[in-house]
C-alpha cells in the first residue's frame, strides 16, 4: 500500500518532473522569472499536458512508436488552441512576454516522451492520478523559481516591492536562471537522498524490532 | 578583427547559451563523441529543413490563421521525423538501429520547434528575413550553434560528471550551473 | 602524494604574499576601506568554504585556504568603495557556486574569483566600472562624494593615457583598488614563475598575445603608446598573472598553456580595440574555460598515449632480452 500511494505522489517531490528528470526546463530558466509569467505559464502547461495525454492514452498501442509520438504531438498541438485563447483573456500581458516558449509548452516531453514511457502503462485512474501529481511538481518548481528570481532580481513579489536591499539583477536573465536551477537541483537532490536514508533506517529499525 | 565579434554574437544568439532550448537533448548529446556526432547531425538536418519548410508555411498561411502554425510545424516535423527514418532504413540498413534513435531525440524537441518559432518571430519584426535564404541560414545556423553548446559542455562533461563532484550535483546540476558561467560570460561579452 | 599536498600550500603562500603586496599599495592609495573590503572577502569566503565543505562531508584543510587567495584576488579587482553587500554575495557566489559545486580544490574548472568578477559585473555593472580617484584616503564607512571612469575606459576609447609613466608603474591612476600596480605585479609575476607557481606558458601567451595584436592593430594612433598602455590598463598584466596563469585552471604542458594564454589574451584584445569592452580579458577568460579543459583533456590523451607505447617498448625490450639470454644457454 505504502509503496503504490508513493509512487503516484513521486511526480512532486521523489521524481520531479523539473528537478529530477531535468524536463521542461527551458520556459523555468527563460520566463520562470516573475511571478505572473509563472502562474500563465503554470496553468497552460497544467491545462495543456493533462488533456493531451488524457486523450493520446486512447491512441492504440498497437501502431509504430514514430507515429504515436506523432499523433501525441498533433494532439497537444490541437489542444493548444482553445488553451491559447483563454490564457490571452487571462494574461494577455504574460503571453506577450513569454512568447514562443508559450507553443513550446505543447510539444514539451512529458507529453511527447513521458506519455509512452510511463503514464500509458498504469491504468487510467492511476495514470490520471499520477499525471495530476507530474504536473503539480511542475507547477511548485516554476512558482518557487520565479518568487525566487523576482524577489531577488527585481525586489518585487507579483509587481509588489518588497523591502530588498541588494538586488542580484543577474538572476532575472537566463543564466540566472541556470544557475538557480541547477542549485535547486541540488538542493533537491542533497534532501530527497537524506529523505530515503531516514525513510530506510526506520524501515532496518523496524524489521529488526521485529 | 569583426570576427571575434561575430563569434560573440553567435555565441549570444545561441539557443542553448541564451534561450535554454534544447538543453535536455544537449545532456544526451555531450555523454560521448558518438552519441555528438549523431544528436548534433539530426538537430542541424531537422533545423535546416524544418526552417524551408517554416518559411513556405508563414508565406502560404493567411493571417487569419496565424493560430494554426503550431499544427503546421508539428506536421512538417512529423514529415521530416518519418522521411529521416526511411531514408536511414533505406540507406544504411544494418546501421538504422543505431542512427535511429538519435533521429528519435531530435524529432520533438524545443530546439528544433524553437528554431522555427524564433525565425517566425524575427521574420514578422524584419519583413527582410522573410526569404527562404534567410530562413535556411537560421536553421543551419542554429543547428551550428547547437553543435558549438555541445561542443562546449563535452569539454568538461568527464569533470562534470567525477567522482569528487559532490553526488547531488553530479551530472544535470552541475551542467546546468556549468552552462549558466558559461552563458554569464557570454552575456557580459554583449 | 604529501610533496603535491606540500607544494600546493607553499604555491598559496606565495600568491597570498604577492596579492598582500598589492592590497598593501590600495591600501596606501585608497585608505582603510580598500583594506576592509578584502578583510571582508576572504573572512566571508572562509566561512562560506568551511560550511560548504561540511556540507559536502568533507573536513577543512590547510589546503582548502586557497579560498583565502581567490578571494583577495577577487577583492583587488574591485573598485574600493564598493558595497559590502555585494562583496559578501559575490565572494559566496565564488566558492560555492564556481568552485565547490563542482567538486572544490580537487575538481576546479572555473577560476572562482574570475567566475565572480563576471557576477558582479552582470548584476551590478555600473557600481563595478566606477572608481574613486587614487589618494582618496575613504574611511571603512566612507563613500566618495565622486566617482570617476577607470584610465581603461579613457584608454580604450581614446587611445591615450593622461598620466606619467612614473605614474603608470606605481598605479596612481584611477581604477580597481590593487590590480594597477603596474611595478608590483611586473615583481610579483617574475617571482612566482621563477617559483613555479604560476603557468609560465600561459602567463607569456597572455602578453605576447596583448602585446602583438597591441603593436600591429594599435589602439591609438600611436603603436608604442598602444603596446605599453594595452599591458597594463584592463587589468591584463594582473589577469594574465593571477587569472590565466591559475596552474589549477590553465593546461599543464606549456606550449599548450601558451597557445591557451594567446587565444584569451588575442579575444580579449580584439574585442577591447573593436567594441572598448573595459576589462574583457576577465570575462574572455571565463568563456574560454573549455577551451582550457579541452587542452588538458588532448593533454591526458597524449599522457595515455605515452604510457602505452612506453609499456610496448618495454615489453619489447624484455622479449629482446629474453632472446638473447636464450640464445646464450643455448650457445653454451
Amino acid at each position: 500500500m505504502n509503496e503504490r500511494r508513493s509512487s503516484i505522489f513521486d511526480g512532486v517531490l521523489g521524481d520531479n518532473a523539473v528537478l529530477s528528470g531535468l524536463m521542461v526546463i527551458s520556459p523555468v530558466i527563460i520566463c520562470g522569472n516573475t511571478i505572473k509569467n509563472a502562474e500563465a505559464l503554470i496553468c497552460a502547461f497544467s491545462a495543456i499536458t493533462f488533456l493531451s495525454v488524457l486523450i493520446a492514452s486512447f491512441v492504440p498501442k498497437k501502431l509504430p512508436y514514430t507515429v504515436k509520438v506523432i499523433i501525441y504531438a498533433l494532439i497537444s498541438s490541437i489542444v493548444y488552441l482553445p488553451v491559447k485563447n483563454a490564457a490571452e483573456k487571462f494574461y494577455p500581458d504574460s503571453i506577450t512576454r513569454i512568447g514562443i516558449y508559450f507553443p513550446l509548452l505543447a510539444v514539451n516531453s512529458l507529453i511527447i516522451l513521458q506519455s509512452e514511457a510511463r503514464f500509458f502503462k498504469m491504468k487510467k485512474p492511476r495514470m490520471l492520478a499520477s499525471l495530476t501529481f507530474y504536473i503539480i511538481g511542475f507547477d511548485a518548481v516554476m512558482l518557487l523559481t520565479a518568487f525566487i528570481r523576482e524577489l531577488l532580481a527585481y525586489g518585487t513579489i507579483r509587481s509588489k516591492m518588497a523591502d530588498v536591499n541588494t538586488l542580484i539583477s543577474g538572476l532575472g536573465e537566463p543564466f540566472g536562471g541556470f544557475i538557480l536551477l541547477g542549485l535547486m537541483c541540488g538542493a533537491y537532490r542533497k534532501i530527497r537522498s537524506i529523505a530515503r536514508k531516514e525513510k530506510n533506517t526506520g524501515s532496518d529499525l523496524n524489521v529488526s524490532g521485529k | 578583427m569583426y570576427l571575434v565579434n561575430d563569434i560573440i554574437a553567435f555565441l549570444a544568439a545561441n539557443l542553448i547559451l541564451s534561450q535554454a532550448l534544447g538543453t535536455s537533448t544537449l545532456f544526451i548529446a555531450a555523454d560521448s563523441r558518438r552519441k555528438l556526432v549523431g544528436t548534433t547531425c539530426c538537430i542541424t538536418l531537422f533545423t535546416t529543413i524544418g526552417s524551408a519548410a517554416a518559411f513556405l508555411i508563414n508565406k502560404e498561411l493567411p493571417s487569419g490563421y496565424k493560430d494554426l502554425t503550431l499544427i503546421f510545424y508539428v506536421l512538417t516535423v512529423g514529415l521530416l521525423y518519418v522521411g529521416l527514418l526511411t531514408t536511414a532504413y533505406f540507406i544504411t540498413p544494418e546501421r538504422f538501429e543505431k542512427i535511429r534513435k538519435y533521429i528519435h531525440l531530435s524529432a520533438f524537441n524545443c530546439a528544433v520547434i524553437g528554431t522555427l518559432f524564433t525565425m517566425e518571430q524575427k521574420s514578422a519584426d524584419d519583413p527582410s528575413l522573410m526569404t527562404l535564404k534567410e530562413y535556411v541560414k537560421f536553421g543551419f545556423e542554429a543547428g551550428l550553434g547547437f553543435i558549438t553548446a555541445a561542443l562546449i559542455l563535452t569539454a568538461a562533461f568527464r569533470k562534470l560528471n567525477s567522482s569528487k563532484v559532490p553526488s547531488s550535483f553530479r551530472g544535470g546540476p552541475a551542467i546546468l550551473i556549468y552552462l549558466g558561467i558559461i552563458s554569464m560570460a557570454v552575456y557580459s561579452l554583449k | 602524494m604529501l610533496k603535491k599536498a606540500r607544494k600546493e600550500r607553499l604555491i598559496w603562500l606565495d600568491i597570498m604574499m604577492t596579492l598582500m603586496a598589492l592590497a598593501l599599495m590600495s591600501y596606501f592609495y585608497y585608505g582603510i576601506r580598500s583594506a576592509a573590503l578584502c578583510g571582508i572577502c576572504v573572512a566571508v569566503s572562509l566561512v562560506a568554504e568551511i560550511i560548504s565543505l561540511r556540507l559536502m562531508g568533507r573536513h577543512f584543510k590547510a589546503d582548502d585556504l586557497t579560498c583565502t587567495s581567490d578571494a583577495l584576488i577577487f577583492a583587488l579587482m574591485l573598485p574600493a568603495c564598493m558595497d559590502y553587500s555585494i562583496a559578501v554575495i559575490a565572494s559566496v557566489f565564488a566558492v560555492v557556486v564556481a568552485k565547490n559545486v563542482f567538486g572544490g580544490r580537487k575538481n576546479m574548472i572555473f577560476s572562482p574569483a574570475a567566475a565572480a568578477y563576471v557576477f558582479v559585473l552582470t548584476s551590478w555593472g555600473s557600481k563595478l566600472l566606477m572608481f574613486p580617484e587614487p589618494h582618496s584616503r575613504l574611511g571603512v564607512f566612507e563613500k566618495p562624494d565622486t566617482l570617476t571612469h577607470s584610465a581603461s575606459y579613457s584608454f580604450n576609447i581614446s587611445g591615450k593615457l593622461d598620466y606619467t609613466d612614473f605614474e603608470v608603474l606605481l598605479g596612481n591612476f584611477s581604477g580597481p583598488a590593487g590590480s594597477v600596480s603596474v611595478l608590483l605585479l611586473v615583481i610579483s609575476a617574475v617571482i612566482l614563475i621563477f617559483r613555479g607557481d604560476i603557468s609560465a606558458g600561459a602567463f607569456l601567451g597572455s602578453i605576447v598575445g596583448t602585446g602583438l595584436f597591441a603593436f600591429i592593430a594599435p589602439v591609438g594612433s600611436s603603436r608604442e603608446d598602444s603596446l605599453s598602455y594595452s599591458l597594463v590598463t584592463n587589468m591584463v598584466l594582473f589577469a594574465s598573472v593571477y587569472i590565466i596563469a591559475d596552474k589549477r585552471i590553465a593546461p599543464k604542458r606549456e606550449y599548450f598553456a601558451i597557445f591557451y594564454g594567446l587565444f584569451v589574451a588575442v579575444f580579449a584584445y580584439t574585442l577591447v580595440l573593436t567594441t572598448a569592452k573595459e576589462n574583457a580579458i576577465v570575462m574572455v577568460s571565463v568563456l574560454f574555460t573549455p577551451v582550457a579543459l579541452g587542452f588538458k583533456n588532448l593533454e591526458k590523451k597524449i599522457s595515455l598515449a605515452e604510457q602505452e607505447e612506453l609499456v610496448k617498448e618495454t615489453e619489447a625490450a624484455d622479449e629482446t632480452a629474453q632472446e638473447i639470454t636464450e640464445e646464450a644457454i643455448v650457445n653454451e
